[in-house]
């Protein structure tokens, strides 16, 4: 909403404006038109941001050298939301949608279901270049490319400089989770989870198990009742474990059961913030408010940042994994068309100009030594560093499902037992796959 | 009316505006709080700032806030005078008629009115893109009519149930034809029960959602209530509370001034004395 | 107990019609009944006959939307899976708890706030009519918004405000738990749509012949026995209009409960079950069923509301 890095901020608000009246216009126009004759309109389906994917569109159009032309249609703000109007549509073959941005959880279910159109080995190739293996892992499903990595994000594990310095902790090394607890504890500061009953507890619990060695789905299948879970091994009572410590440790807020990504990050603008564990998008938060007058520079200043806490000490943590692929529906009228623009809307230099502009980290490596970046997210090494470790979530047709079930026992985090709540999950989560029960 | 009772009405009055009001001082004072000012625990802003209005009068947000505003004004109110008229219509019959199937007819608006929107929409949906009807104004309005239909028709029939008819009859005696008769005696006594219907019915289609974000994919027909789903904040995880509560106060503002227009019609018939055995 | 309404007139009887045959003046007003009443059947018809027809056809099967090709016929066993699970029933508890909460605090106050828009002081009337009608015109979303700051811990007031309260303090997690969750959603909901009730029991009361407040306050009736004998039976239908409307939605709740809670912590609503089948688990037939299974149970709501209050809105020229 906020143009975030000063000089830029009238160049792109302007053709912004320019863009969002093209796509305005445009949209109009192809209504009337019907699309006889004249230039094929690619319309790309995108979550609402600050403008970047806008512009980006506009980009890409001249790109394309009138071959075609690319339009934006936003969707709605939840990722849930955003999926429960692409399918509707994509069950009905509706061929107005070319290309999709999509949240990786959705992307099996949506390969699965035939609503990806094949992707061209070369197109594969060249979009898999350089890229960090947690986003092609995203946009993978049966060993196959199914959908075009894009931007990826990832959770740091965020600290106050001022709080680590006083416990004595080194950053510099990899931390635990323990460890957490314990400088948080005799400093009494908090630590900011996203403990609250929505996806970001699904996604804490998977980079614990992942963490510890294991996964949510230990055997996938397609057959739903084939799936087997890996909540009850070892890796994930250790995850459990883990999750009950934090939330029980005292250090982790009152408002912990409703916590989300935002409050974690306003919580941790405040006096007694300590550490928390979210994307990037906290920095940018910082700084903006800092310019609205309502936070002071001595607090951005006092941000560190460092990996994703591991869970045993020596084992290396898996980071949470998200952002946005591109998926190009199967009953496009110009797959060929929405494939070159999903390149060129992938390239370096637009990952670059997204990351910079909306804060939504590249998934293309190259990305990380562009010196702009650099200066804008000083993090970004760590971000890097960060999404090569990163597992995504369960990769699976069914997980509405998984995550749904995950959601129901796990939360409150504070009264999980790793003796029967992995169980308790498992069953109930094998049951609903199983349409046995009730999500 | 003596001192002391007008003295408890005015603290009668000061509580009552109070209870209503005081949730709308705090959406105002949301809609002018900063983004990152949201937080502050307080009930109002640190610094007040219009930001939130510039943003969806001119700003980036302006093109899904200001055609949201004409979809949702257009559609609710042919909505609610197509319903008002039918249900009026089905209302005189179903009171003053006698005919088979009045009960029919209640009960299928009741049972339209009870069936979950969510089960309906995919279907609906379906059968709107083969007809062609997926995001235009009709394709909204007769959904939207059905779900303001039923209210109408069983509110209207239980207020005409309540006219005193040998009025009419008496008129006609005087020399009147049914439809003077109808249109002299009746329809001011039929008023008050219009006209909350009237105003019923347009808020049930103006809080609309579901049907809204599911029938519409452009500004063609989006309305207000779906647009607001599609507003972001800075990152995808800020929900723009003070951009939708900024939407909603100038949403709201046209809206009260319709409901001032309206409720003096509702109590005209107390204060014209009108029902006199 | 003896109430005073006006005395029926007497309805005029078709002279000399045979047994068993309609007079002519019965069959035109039988084409005209359907005249006016046809248009609006057939538009509420139109639009939902197929898709309820498609919901109750697709409940008997598993299905799902993403898997068209593995649709099979499973008759009733959709409905067996819920109302055999505890979440089914958990659900129905929570909702009926708020549907009575609500409609109740809801009647008590709609009828107050009814009778100060109709006999308060005139110099203040419209503004307290205005003011009272204003928070059924607030988008139900951004209400539920608001009302979810207020509460919150971090963005809220309520909690700094309210402090001296016992049980309040500075760290009441008011959706962390099942009952003060409740309790705020219900008030959400009490604020937003007790309007429509007022409104409803206003004009009803607008409806009330001023003859026969005259005459009960000649005889000397209280103000409280007028209300109890003259007032409120006459006003029977709009009570009953309004308070089997009202409770029809209160049992559908599902806004308020999506932006507060997402249904954690024992808050869900059986809409929010059907909203779960059907839209996050694309299970079209359980989520069909499930709506179904709503839908009957609000059918057997509206009817013993119906029976209850002996209103019969079909009943004809004052009969009833």
């Amino acid at each position: 909403m906020v143009g975030r890095s000063g000089g830029r901020a009238g160049r792109p608000r302007r053709a912004l404006a320019g863009a969002a009246a093209a796509a305005v216009l445009s949209s109009v126009l192809a209504a009337c038109g019907g699309g006889g004759g004249g230039v094929p309109t690619l319309t790309w389906y995108t979550n609402p941001d600050n403008g970047g994917q806008a512009e980006i569109a506009s980009r890409c159009t001249d790109d394309a050298e009138g071959r075609y032309r690319i339009e934006t249609s936003v969707l709605p703000r939840q990722a849930g939301a955003q999926r429960e109007q692409l399918v509707r549509r994509l069950a009905a073959n509706d061929s107005s949608i070319d290309i999709m941005s999509l949240d990786p959880p959705f992307i099996p279910e949506f390969a699965q279901a035939g609503f990806l159109a094949p992707i061209p080995e070369e197109v594969a190739q060249r979009v898999t270049e350089d890229v960090v293996e947690s986003a092609i892992e995203g946009s993978t499903w049966e060993d196959e490319l199914v959908a075009v990595p894009w931007w990826a994000n990832t959770q740091l594990l965020w600290y106050r400089k001022s709080v680590a310095e006083a416990a004595g902790l080194d950053m510099t090394q990899p931390v635990t989770w323990d460890q957490l607890i314990t400088v948080a504890q005799e400093q009494d500061k908090l630590i900011g989870v996203q403990g609250a009953r929505a996806e970001s507890l699904t996604v804490w619990l998977n980079a614990l198990i992942e963490s510890a060695g294991g996964s949510i789905i230990a055997q996938n299948s397609t057959n739903p009742d084939k799936i087997e879970l890996g909540l009850t091994s070892d890796a994930g009572v250790r995850a459990a474990e883990v999750m009950r410590d934090v939330s029980r440790s005292g250090q982790a807020g009152a408002a912990l059961s409703t916590a989300t990504e935002a409050t974690s990050a306003t919580g941790f603008e405040g006096p007694d913030a300590g550490f928390q564990v979210n994307y990037p998008f906290v920095w940018g938060q910082a700084l903006t408010a800092v310019k609205a007058g309502t936070l002071d520079q001595a607090v951005p200043d006092d941000y560190g940042w460092a990996l994703y806490p591991q869970v045993d000490a020596g084992t290396e943590s898996a980071p949470p994994y998200g952002g946005i692929n591109l998926g190009v529906s199967a009953f496009s009228e110009h797959a060929d068309f929405a494939y070159e623009a999903t390149e060129c809307i992938a390239s370096t230099e637009n990952q670059a100009y997204y990351f910079v502009h909306d804060g939504n980290p590249a998934s293309d490596t190259a990305v990380y030594d562009d010196p702009d970046v650099l200066k804008v997210f000083p993090m970004a090494p760590t971000i890097l560093d960060s999404l090569d470790q990163a597992a995504p979530r369960p990769q699976t047709a069914y997980y509405s499902e998984v995550s749904g079930g995950v959601q129901r026992e796990y939360h409150e985090s504070s009264s999980v037992d790793p003796e029967t709540t992995p169980q308790k999950a498992t069953d109930f989560i094998t049951a609903v796959l199983r349409k046995e029960q009730l999500l | 009316m003596s001192r002391r009772e007008k003295n408890w009405w005015i603290v009668a009055g000061v509580l009552i505006v109070v209870y209503a009001l005081f949730p709308i001082a705090w959406i105002i004072s949301l809609s002018f709080k900063a983004p990152s000012d949201l937080a502050n625990g307080q009930f109002l802003p640190t610094k007040a700032t219009s930001e939130n209005y510039k943003l969806i009068l001119t700003g980036d947000a302006s093109d899904l806030f200001l055609p949201a505003l004409r979809n949702s004004f257009g559609i609710c109110l042919i909505a609610t005078f197509i319903s008002c008229v039918l249900a009026m219509f089905a209302a005189y019959a179903i009171a003053r008629l006698d005919f088979p199937g009045k009960r029919f007819i209640l009960g299928t608006a009741l049972a339209v009115a009870i069936f979950p929107v969510i089960s309906i929409v995919t279907p609906l949906f379906n059968l709107w893109r083969n007809i062609g009807l997926y995001d235009t104004w009709p394709g909204l309005i007769i959904p939207y009519l059905s779900l303001t239909l039923p209210i109408s028709i069983w509110t209207m029939s239980a207020f005409f149930r309540e006219i005193p008819w040998e009025m009419e009859q008496a008129a006609q005696v005087d020399g009147a034809t049914t439809w003077q008769a109808f249109r002299k005696v009746i329809v001011p006594l039929a008023a008050p029960g219009v006209f909350t219907t009237a105003i019923i019915a347009f808020f049930i289609a103006w809080n609309d959602f579901i049907y809204g974000i599911s029938l519409t994919s452009t500004n063609a027909a989006r309305p207000v209530p779906a647009a607001l789903g599609l507003f972001s904040g800075a990152s995808q995880f800020e929900d723009p509370t003070g951009a939708i509560a900024a939407a909603a106060v100038l949403v709201t503002i046209p809206v009260v001034a319709l409901v001032l227009l309206f409720q003096r019609r509702i109590v005209a018939g107390l204060t014209n004395g009108a029902v006199k055995g | 107990m003896s109430t005073t309404t006006l005395p029926p007139t007497e309805k005029a009887a078709p002279v000399s019609a045979p047994k068993g045959t309609i007079s002519d003046r019965a069959r035109s007003e039988r084409k005209l009944g359907w005249l006016l009443a046809g248009p609006a059947l057939a538009v509420m018809l139109l639009v939902t006959a197929y898709p309820i027809l498609q919901a109750v056809y697709d409940s008997l099967f598993d299905y799902r939307l993403t898997d068209p090709d593995n649709r099979s016929f499973t008759g009733l066993n959709n409905y067996v899976v819920i109302l055999t699970d505890s979440t089914w029933w958990t659900a129905i508890a929570v909702t009926v708890f708020i549907t009575v909460v609500t409609v109740a605090v809801e009647l008590v106050l709609g009828f107050a706030l009814a009778f100060v828009m109709a006999k308060a002081l005139s110099a203040i009337r419209p503004v307290l009519r205005a003011a009272i009608l204003i928070p059924y015109a607030v988008i139900t979303v951004v209400s539920a918004f608001a009302w979810r700051f207020a509460f919150a811990i971090d963005t809220g007031f309520v909690n700094s405000w309210f402090g001296w309260l016992p049980g309040v303090g500075a760290d009441t997690d008011w959706f962390g738990g099942q009952m003060s969750a409740l309790f705020v959603i219900c008030v959400a909901e009490i604020w937003k749509t007790t309007p429509f009730i007022s409104l409803l029991l206003l004009a009803g009361l607008a409806q009330v012949p001023e003859v026969l407040q005259e005459a009960a306050k000649v005889d000397g009736a209280t103000w409280w026995q007028r209300l109890r004998k003259v007032t409120l039976p006459n006003m029977k239908a709009a009570i009953m209009v309004a308070l089997l409307f009202r409770t029809l939605d209160a049992f559908r709740v599902f806004d308020s409960i999506f932006v507060m809670t997402a249904g954690a912590n024992n808050t869900e609503t059986v809409s929010f079950l059907a909203y779960r089948q059907t839209i996050s688990r694309l299970e079209i037939g359980l989520g069909s069923a499930v709506s179904v299974l709503l839908f009957l149970v609000v059918v057997g709501i509206a009817a013993v509301f119906i029976k209850g209050f002996k209103v019969d809105l079909s009943q004809a020229r004052g009969e009833g």
